[in-house]
């Protein structure tokens, strides 16, 4: 009986926070880390669809192109391939010789650009005679996607949400307490950890929905430019998958993150101290010995990810081992781990709150 | 069974450094109790401790039988009313008191009927609808009565209830105060209109520097204070003569005549003795017609105890 009470009043402070958290001034940034990634994609994708529709009045066939060969001239090109999308010319420079009177001239180059409705082709002339000749499909799914889990592990998980979540999450009790209005939810009949459970859960569906909506935006735009062929064989395939867990590491950062900011904003005045301190951590989680590994927020939902983070070969040690886990978990054991973490994080706000006065004065 | 209390057990708050309340110790019973002191004196602080909004460095307060710091039974039987003008953003006036009530657990019809109920009786019903931010100050007093009453509390606790209210809201307001008291809850109120804490209170606490310097009823609060001889004003035909018999008794330290020779102001050192004196004047054949305290309230207590500084 007790317990349906204290769920009931859990559901009405979230329900009655929920519109703050919304509808903040303070949350308008977050709306934009939220969109940033999707309004880059939409402009990626907006190019693509613009260079093929104009592209494709003047498309040549792929046999014809693949018949081209190295050696043929210029004109023997043109003759066959017709006007290329893009064409484009180096008159070779003179320059001194090794023994100073000779004058070196640098060969005149051609390069021209052809469209077969999927490939862009790239051939490259000297004086006149074809030297090279190299395609790559005008939109890459395969790089799209990878560059999606790059954007969505370098960025979104560990910019966006962290400082969404900070943003939202240590709002919910240092906003009231600079607004002077938290003695309002001190003065209802509810235990602080009943109005704890409220704040939190206000965050969290507030955040999830932001930075839920806002991967699947951006997944969904990062498709709309692909081939419906290729579109069409991934839902079937991986798709669906995919989607599920972008959206479950995007809520899993939520749940960790926002527990973490909640309880700093309750034990803490200044947001700038914890959210230094927590990236500080969050970067060197891969670092960390295995122990240490396991108390952070990134090591769980970074295994989330279905696809990993494309990573430079030339990139130095240091940065390979700060962007990736060294042991990453298994799926279930990151959201129990993460939900472990969570718990702890939030009996301790549970503890702070319990102690927490209102003393406006002093903010 | 013994009646209800606020109890504070030797409380003392500390803000850091600075003292807040220092070792208070305190029985209140129900009735209209008024916080009296100047500004800083820890009025604000014994309220917030109250509510449990403030937690005690030492010492424990008892709320009727209920601890502050169980703020889910507490608050079904504690409405505060406090100093704090803001209210959350957006919420209209109905929505402020409502919420309240819906926590609580009151159904939505019921928390809309309650709300509607408090919002009458604070005559609140019209800008109900029209949003905190908009209202005078008057007005926002008058909604955190509201919600302070709306979910009919057994404790009461206003910071400055009155102030910023118009005389006919006043005297309504005080009008609910003694509704309340008279069902046997208690009314905790701070105030610095010293002649209304005279009109409204049953009992009084005067604090100064965070520390408990009198409590009680008005009057024996005065009976305890010694160091100022009491004042009596007596209405009678013969001043002069009433004045000089009175001066052959030794506890009488000054008379004044009034400039209607119908009256006198009488200091005395002894309220007994003064008492023995006029019975023996009365009955030597000298009409009194009436005798009243003169300094029975507030603002002499206020000055007696505290000074001058309000």
């Amino acid at each position: 009986m007790i317990t349906a009470v204290r769920m009931n009043q859990v559901w009405t402070i979230a329900r009655l926070q929920l519109t703050r958290v919304f509808f903040s001034k303070r949350s308008f940034w977050v709306y934009l880390l939220a969109l940033f990634p999707s309004v880059i994609f939409f402009g990626h994708g907006l190019e693509i669809k613009i260079r093929r529709d104009r592209w494709a009045s003047r498309a040549t066939p792929a046999a014809v192109l693949e018949a081209i060969r190295i050696g043929d001239s210029e004109q023997e090109v043109l003759r066959g391939a017709g006007m290329p999308i893009n064409d484009s010319q180096e008159v070779g420079r003179r320059r001194r010789g090794r023994n100073r009177s000779n004058e070196e001239r640098e060969p005149d180059r051609r390069y021209m650009m052809y469209f077969d409705g999927q490939n862009r082709w790239h051939l490259r002339f000297e004086e006149g005679i074809l030297q090279s000749k190299m395609h790559r499909p005008l939109n890459d799914f395969e790089e799209d996607r990878s560059v999606f889990a790059g954007v969505f592990q370098y960025f979104y998980l560990r910019l966006a949400i962290f400082f969404g979540c900070l943003g939202i999450f240590m709002n919910l009790f240092r906003g009231e307490m600079l607004d002077k209005t938290l003695h309002f939810w001190f003065l209802v009949p509810a235990r602080r950890e009943v109005l704890l459970a409220g704040k939190y859960l206000a965050g969290l569906i507030a955040s999830t929905l932001i930075f839920g909506v806002g991967a699947a935006l951006c997944f969904g735009i990062m498709l709309w430019p692909q081939d419906p062929v290729q579109s069409a064989a991934f839902w079937q395939t991986q798709g669906a998958s995919h989607a599920f867990w972008y959206a479950a590491a995007a809520a899993m950062a939520c749940v960790g993150y926002g527990s973490v900011f909640l309880a700093a904003g309750l034990l803490l005045r200044n947001p700038i101290i914890p959210a230094v301190a927590i990236l500080f951590w969050e970067s060197i989680n891969g670092v960390l010995p295995a122990a240490l590994q396991k108390l952070s927020v990134l090591y769980y939902v970074q295994s989330l990810c279905p696809v990993p983070a494309p990573m430079d070969s030339n990139a130095p040690l240091l940065i390979k081992l700060l962007a990736s886990p060294a042991e990453p978990p298994s799926p279930a054991l990151a959201v129990l781990g993460l939900v472990g973490v969570t718990v702890l994080v939030l009996w301790a706000a549970a503890r702070a709150v319990r102690s927490l006065e209102i003393n406006y004065g002093i903010d | 069974m013994s009646a209800p209390e606020v109890v504070f057990d030797d409380v003392s708050k500390f803000y850091g450094e600075v003292l807040g309340v220092n070792r208070v110790a305190l029985r209140i019973p129900a009735g209209i109790t008024s916080l009296v002191g100047p500004n800083g004196s820890g009025k604000t602080t014994l309220m917030n401790l109250m509510a449990g909004l403030i937690h005690p460095d030492r010492g424990s307060i008892d709320m009727r039988g209920l601890s502050p710091r169980d703020p889910e039974n507490l608050m079904r039987i504690l409405g505060y009313a406090t100093q704090y003008d803001a209210a959350p953003r957006g919420v209209t006036g109905f929505d402020f008191v409502s919420t309240g009530l819906l926590l609580a657990g009151f159904s939505r019809l019921e928390s809309e009927r309650r709300a509607a109920l408090a919002l009458e009786r604070v005559r609140m019903s019209e800008a109900g609808p029209r949003k905190v931010a908009s209202y005078s100050k008057g007005m926002r007093q008058r909604i955190r009565l509201a919600q302070a009453i709306a979910h009919d509390p057994e404790v009461l606790v206003l910071d400055e209830p009155l102030n910023g209210l118009d005389p006919l809201v006043r005297a309504e307001t005080i009008a609910l105060f003694r509704e309340f008291a008279a069902l046997g809850r208690h009314v905790i109120l701070s105030s610095h209109v010293l002649q209304e804490v005279d009109i409204i209170s049953d009992q009084v606490i005067l604090i100064a520097n965070g520390m408990i310097i009198a409590e009680g009823e008005i009057r024996s609060v005065r009976e305890e204070i010694h160091e100022h001889p009491s004042q009596f004003l007596i209405r009678c035909r013969d001043a002069s003569r009433i004045a000089s018999l009175l001066f052959e008794q030794d506890h009488i330290t000054q008379i004044q005549i009034q400039d209607d020779r119908l009256g006198l102001l009488v200091m005395t050192r002894s309220r007994r003795e003064f008492s023995r004196a006029l019975t023996r004047i009365s009955l030597a054949g000298h009409t009194v017609e009436s005798v009243s305290a003169a300094d029975e309230n507030m603002g002499a207590l206020y000055e007696y105890l505290i000074g001058g500084d309000r």
